[in-house]
């Protein structure tokens, strides 16, 4: 069906020449611009309150915990969500649907949380994070399969990388203009007025997006009708509980450093601009500077990290030392007074070096055909990380201070250095492949490689983009199902040029 | 872990080392004084080599902290005329005395929204020298000499009474104290927490804020000027997000390691509940040089030698920009701490000690052991399979 329909496409796109065509370059083009616009306002209100943090704590009066009950309350819906918001899109809404439901439900969330803040009820504001982080990480979902449908088997790596990049993006932004936002509304409204009005102007990103959204909607629409395409539903359900049963240790391992080594990150941000203005003297302009290099480095690294584990393998070094530096940029920021832009900037290049390395790891330790199950595991758990620890970090901060939160961050990150350890230790005892290069990952698959084979699983791979998950690793999640070992070993080595895609992508939902 | 005990080790004979025994009387020698309107604590802390010698007075209305250092055999009478103390006579000459009082409330227009408090903003003063202290609250005994006494603040430009309400707390051994900001407080200092509770705002003010007026006195050489130090710790779990200490010194601690301070963190509180969310900032204006007020406990102290005594001033302001100014919460506290020596420094507590200790090292442990075990396993497979060889 998949392959029937790509041959439509090309025939349609031979027969065209006109910008307007939906198969034309310069229409797909508009259409990856759409894309990349479609995250922005998602990614660019989820940091708003750690971009106006000493505001929300001098016109709002909530203390850290307060504030931090504001990020807690976004992962919480997400915890069940991100088992369920691909499969509504492909049950029930299909993807355009979705993803203006997805994004109302956002730009709802987001105003509601403004005029929470423009009262001054805290309680309508933990709604309103609520409600946008119901949207937030299913958006990410709906646009994933935007991206695999308009791009699948031509720029779709690259595709999935800039849309990635473009949503971090977002991120950055926001802590670069809130502060001026601020103090322009500033002039005409006064205590925590100002700052609903401001967050009112930062909702309107979500606005922007959900335009893009229906813009898209429409294009994609058309192309439909243009091209004959179908939109395909995935058969399989996307979870299986008992999938867990069959997990081995290192997959535990994984998901133990998917939730620790995160918790020093995402609630570090968070509540970092104080951070840096208090022990470092920043005012809050440069407090946000610094605060937004992390994704920035990020957004500007990862595809070098990702190719640079494509050439050299070893992901379980990789991410060993990933947690070192981590662990350094923590200690720097922790124990002494050095300039934070070299804590924070050693801690982006060690989070994009992780992302690149670790997420890989789970499709080469799960079957492909739970590799669903297993994503949506380590997304589960790690916004349960996510939503409790905030929470605790909040009450951290406001009871024992910076430097108790900073041992905290480290307590984290050393229990992540031991599973990594942990997992050197497995994986060279049953002579795994998790820590070879990719010549030696070469040598081991090489007896089983037939030509045809890999013709066919790549075709498969490419047009089951459109699953539910459509993470590019569990592209293959179907296609797995009635694989053999022998086959398993070659889509080891098939997926690895991709883990650029794969850990960006993967980690977008729970930024 | 050497280094752990031994950190452990010095850590506690240092702070018993620092040990004072405390004597605390109040109103002593005096008759006639009814005992919660008149309020003068002495407190005779004897140490090993030394003995400090602490007055704290609200007899002359200017609440008034002296701090005076002598031998082992030194020691104080005071001689009253009714319930007014008029002379201090010492068995010996102290060695070195440090001597600070709160003489002025002082309401100021802050224009500029800064906290700050600038000479040129429209200014309201409130002498203290007709406040009435009354004595709430004391505690005295081999551990701890305490009293806390408020005093009403009246203005005929608004309704209610202020109240000003002070409580100082001697506890001879180091320790952090109880509430926030969690000051270091030793056997050498006490702990001085000042509120400014109800005192609303006058009219024709729309931006108050108030600051505290201090004058600062010690038989240092009057030329010479009190030192203003910020120093940065890296351990703010006493006082969350508070990086910052601040120290007066005299010119004798500056130059010489021994002399009078007052150390405080820069912030201060809206909230009876003090918390990081009720917190605000504590201002240090410049030191400017002044004189004794004509009927007070300084004057009273230094009178034998007035014209040795180095005298300064300085304002202590509250507030941020944004915070809607005093009248927001009608409320301030803040706090410090006043003693001799040199002023404690705060270490990293046990727990973080233990925290990175752990952290360290289990790691290290585990990364050790497993390097072992893959060579091991690599070694022996080596060896099986040159045995392999050979065999073939």
């Amino acid at each position: 069906m998949e392959n029937s329909e790509s041959i439509t496409a090309r025939a349609n796109m031979e027969n065209t020449t006109s910008c307007c065509h939906p198969a034309h370059r310069v229409h797909r083009f508009i259409a990856l611009i759409l894309m990349c616009f479609l995250c922005f306002g998602s990614y660019f209100c989820y940091d708003t309150p750690g971009a106006l943090a000493d505001n929300f704590k001098g016109d709002s009066h909530l203390n850290t915990s307060q504030f931090a009950l504001l990020y807690s309350i976004y992962s919480w819906p997400n915890v069940v969500l991100c088992f369920i918001g691909g499969y509504l899109i492909d049950r029930y809404f299909g993807v355009r649907l979705g993803t203006i439901i997805y994004m109302s439900i956002l730009f709802v969330g987001a105003v509601l949380f403004a005029f929470g803040v423009y009262i001054d009820k805290f309680w309508l504001m933990i709604l309103g994070r609520f409600i946008f982080g119901i949207g937030g990480e299913s958006l990410q979902v709906a646009v994933n399969n935007y991206v695999v449908l308009w791009f699948k088997g031509k720029e779709l790596n690259m595709v999935f990388g800039l849309q990635l990049s473009f949503s971090r993006f977002g991120s950055t932004v926001n802590f670069w203009v809130m502060e001026p936002i601020y103090h322009w509304v500033a002039n005409y409204y006064g205590g925590y007025e100002r700052l609903g009005v401001t967050l009112f102007i930062a909702s309107m990103t979500c606005l922007g997006s959900l335009i893009c959204g229906l813009l898209l909607g429409w294009m994609d629409h058309r192309a439909e009708k243009i091209l004959d395409r179908r939109e395909e539903h995935a058969n399989d359900p996307p979870f299986r509980m008992l999938d867990i049963l069959n997990f081995k240790a290192v997959f535990w391992l994984v998901s133990v450093i998917c939730v620790a080594y995160y918790l020093a990150i995402f609630p570090f941000i968070a509540l970092g601009k104080l951070f840096f203005e208090r022990k470092f003297d920043f005012n809050p302009q440069d407090a946000n500077t610094v605060n937004s290099m992390v994704y920035f480095l990020s957004a500007a690294l990862s595809p070098f990290f990702g190719i640079l584990i494509d050439k050299t393998g070893r992901n379980v070094t990789w991410v060993i030392l990933s947690i070192i530096t981590t662990i350094g940029s923590h200690f720097l920021l922790a124990f002494t007074f050095v300039n934070p832009y070299v804590g924070v900037m050693s801690l982006g290049i060690s989070y994009s070096l992780l992302a690149s390395g670790l997420w890989p790891l789970v499709a080469m330790i799960v079957p492909e055909s739970q590799l669903g199950t297993a994503y949506g595991i380590c997304q589960a758990v790690q916004n349960l990380g996510l939503a409790t620890v905030i929470i605790l970090a909040g009450v951290i901060v406001d009871k024992f201070g910076y430097l108790m939160l900073e041992m905290f961050f480290l307590g984290c990150l050393f229990i992540a250095l031991i599973a990594a350890v942990l997992i050197y230790i497995l994986d060279s005892a049953n002579s795994g492949v998790l820590n070879l290069s990719p010549s030696e990952r070469e040598a081991l698959k090489m007896p089983t490689v037939r030509t045809d084979e890999r013709a066919n699983l790549l075709d498969h791979a490419e047009s089951s983009d459109a699953d539910e998950e459509v993470r590019p690793s569990e592209d293959e999640r179907d296609s797995g199902l009635t694989q053999s070992d022998r086959i398993r070993s070659r889509y080891i080595a098939q997926i690895l040029p991709n883990t650029n895609i794969p850990d960006r992508q993967r980690l977008t939902p729970s930024i | 872990m050497l280094y752990f005990v031994l950190f452990i080790t010095s850590f506690v004979c240092y702070s018993n080392a620092l040990d004072r025994k405390i004597f605390a009387k109040l109103n002593p020698g005096c008759d006639e004084c009814s005992n919660n309107a008149t309020t003068l604590v002495y407190i005779r802390s004897e140490g090993n080599a030394d003995v400090i010698h602490q007055i704290w007075d609200f007899t002359k209305h200017l609440p008034t902290i002296v701090l005076c250092v002598g031998s082992l055999n030194s020691s104080l009478e005071i001689n009253w005329e009714r319930s007014e103390p008029v002379k201090f006579v010492w068995s010996e000459k102290p060695w070195y005395s440090f001597a600070t009082a709160i003489d002025k409330l002082c309401e100021y227009e802050d224009l500029h929204d800064t906290g700050y408090i600038d000479p040129h903003y429209p200014q309201r003063e409130y002498n203290l020298d007709g406040v009435s202290w009354v004595l709430d609250e004391s505690i005295f005994t081999d551990s701890e000499a305490m009293v806390h006494v408020s005093g009403k603040i009246h203005n005929r430009h608004r309704k209610r009474d202020g109240i000003v309400s002070i409580k100082l707390d001697l506890l001879p051994f180091k320790d952090y104290a109880v509430e926030l900001p969690h000051l270091v407080h030793t056997a050498n200092s006490t702990l001085i927490d000042v509120s400014l509770v109800n005192l609303t705002t006058s009219r024709g003010f729309n931006a108050s804020r108030y600051a505290l007026h201090f004058l600062l006195a010690s038989t240092d050489y009057p030329a010479d000027t009190m030192h203003y130090t910020m120093r940065k710790s890296l351990d703010d779990e006493h006082t969350p997000g508070v990086f910052e200490i601040i120290e007066i010194k005299t010119p004798s601690l500056y130059n010489n390691n021994q002399g009078g301070y007052l150390q405080f963190r820069p912030v201060g509180y809206t909230a009876p509940e003090r918390n990081v969310a009720s917190s605000t900032v504590a201002h240090v204006s410049q030191f400017n040089r002044t004189v004794m007020p004509f009927d007070s406990t300084l004057r009273l102290f230094f009178r034998d030698s007035p014209s040795m005594i180095l005298i300064q001033d300085m304002f202590v302001s509250f507030g941020d920009s944004g915070d809607g100014f005093y009248k927001q919460h009608n409320y301030t506290a803040w706090s410090f701490t006043m003693g001799y020596g040199s002023p404690p420094v705060e270490g990293f507590s046990l727990f973080v000690i233990l925290i990175i200790s752990i952290g360290l090292g289990v790691p290290i442990v585990l990364a050790l052991s497993g390097v072992t075990f893959v060579l091991f396993r690599r070694y022996r497979q080596t060896n099986s399979r040159t045995r392999f060889t050979n065999e073939d």
